[in-house]
């Protein structure tokens, strides 16, 4: 029933991100949007590190992409990603939001709109509070609010300000995150 | 973060109203990125809704302008992805330029200029700056009075000046502009022969003979159809073998532009317009 994942994270998510990445299906029935903070000025380098790791593939889209089950979309260095109504990927080089271009805030709540409760939001270990308010609209749209238990993060400041906002659906380990994943048809 | 938000019908009433008073045709924006923009403009002008937005856009043309100005995104900042002024200063405008007479480079939205001082600098750094003709258009009356005064944001200076180093690691970005009692602003004998343009939405009017059209991320705040038309417009602005750099995450491809133009760089998103 659900149409779509998101996922934010910063300091301390990478591992995480790749130990989901590795364990999904190559047939993951959803797309799996990422926002994640990262340098400005190391403009490649990371889709490949993911893409190593995962078992579906990783891109950081074009603007106006049109999004596919079974693909990661990587919110591109320096650029804000947006989702259109009509599922499509819109990059913008508008403003930092908390600090962060790109910001999990601005993915989230534009997931949200376009998907409604039709999406599965997670936000994992991060150093601040950017996704905590995108998660919290998510939640508001009627989407599933997953957060990362923050004893296992390495920095919590992320989930536990997304923890404070929202009433979430889980907390979860990376591994029960995982299972979660698994389990969706 | 915008607290407000703004729904679909009352966006579409909006993009009636600009439409209907002002004939600025928004609905090929891209919609998101739209609203973002309107509820900033509601949030911070404390208009409270879409009606109190209506109200006082209807009424007050100081106010549109205003509008149009916040629809215009800044530049982010000065030689945004330094390895793109690389290959522009080490490879193509010598290449292209040197000898040149009235070499048009367009920019289509020029914002908080940015991008024009940016190649500015570099031409004057080449000794090429005589050589060109700069023309840069915007849709906002505001923004182009700014940035002929060369007029920036002091807080830009810190993402500048490391970014310049990577194009020029022997010189410094403040030989071109001044700072003082917190106000920034270039040297603007960098653009006195820039001609600037009102331009509409739609580019009714556009420049023609082009060699170079400089426009990154800026159609990235368009849907298909605006896009589509904005890719023709700069087709038939640009000669036969005329440059066109795009966004790095931004795409002509999809309007079948093979047979338009050759590819020259993947990694910096330079085309050339084919010769037939």
């Amino acid at each position: 029933m659900y149409k779509a994942v998101v996922i934010g994270g910063s300091a301390g998510s990478f591992q995480v991100i790749t130990k989901i990445l590795s364990s999904l299906p190559k047939n993951f029935p959803l797309p799996v949007l990422l926002c994640l903070h990262r340098l400005k000025h190391v403009r490649s380098g990371f889709v490949e590190a993911l893409s190593i790791k995962s078992t579906i593939p990783i891109v950081e889209p074009y603007d106006k992409e049109t999004i596919k089950p079974g693909k990661g979309y990587l919110a591109p260095s320096n650029y804000h990603m947006y989702v259109e109504l009509n599922k499509r990927i819109a990059l913008s080089t508008e403003e930092p939001v908390n600090h962060s271009r790109p910001s999990i805030d601005l993915t989230f709540e534009t997931a949200a709109q376009a998907y409604r409760d039709k999406l599965i939001g997670i936000i994992l270990s991060g150093a601040n509070r950017d996704g905590a308010y995108g998660l919290k609209k998510l939640k508001h749209a009627g989407g599933l609010a997953i957060v990362q238990d923050p004893n296992e993060c390495q920095v919590k400041t992320m989930t536990e300000a997304s923890l404070k906002l929202t009433t979430v659906d889980h907390i979860f380990t990376t591994e029960q995150i995982i299972n979660f994943l698994l389990n969706l048809k | 973060m915008n607290k407000y938000e703004l729904g679909i019908v009352d966006t579409r009433n909006i993009i009636k109203t600009l439409q209907d008073v002002y004939n600025y045709d928004f609905k090929n924006y891209a919609l998101t990125f739209f609203k973002r923009r309107v509820e900033k403009v509601i949030i911070n002008h404390n208009l409270k809704d879409a009606d109190g937005f209506i109200q006082k856009i209807e009424t007050n043309k100081d106010f549109f302008e205003i509008f149009l100005q916040e629809m215009c995104v800044e530049d982010t900042e000065m030689f945004r992805d330094p390895s793109l002024w690389r290959v522009l200063k080490e490879e193509l405008f010598p290449k292209i330029i040197h000898g040149a007479v009235n070499f048009k480079i367009w920019f289509p939205e020029v914002s908080s200029g940015e991008e024009l001082f940016s190649t500015a600098i570099i031409l004057k750094k080449l000794n090429l700056l005589k050589n060109v003709q700069l023309i840069a258009s915007s849709i906002s009356e505001l923004e182009i009075e700014k940035t002929k005064k060369g007029l920036f944001d002091p807080k830009k200076i810190e993402v500048n000046n490391p970014n310049f180093k990577r194009v020029f690691s022997e010189s410094e970005l403040s030989d071109f502009y001044t700072y003082e009692n917190d106000t920034a602003y270039w040297d603007t004998s960098l653009i006195e022969n820039t001609k600037f343009i009102k331009q509409n939405i739609i580019f009714d009017d556009y420049p023609k003979g082009v060699k170079l059209v400089l426009c990154r991320n800026q159609m990235i705040y368009y849907n298909q159809i605006l896009q589509e038309r904005f890719i023709k417009i700069i087709y038939n602005s640009l000669v036969p073998g005329g440059h066109l750099i795009i966004g790095n995450h931004e795409k002509i491809d999809y309007w079948n532009s093979d047979k338009d133009y050759t590819l020259i760089s993947k990694v910096e998103s330079i085309y050339k317009k084919k010769l037939s």
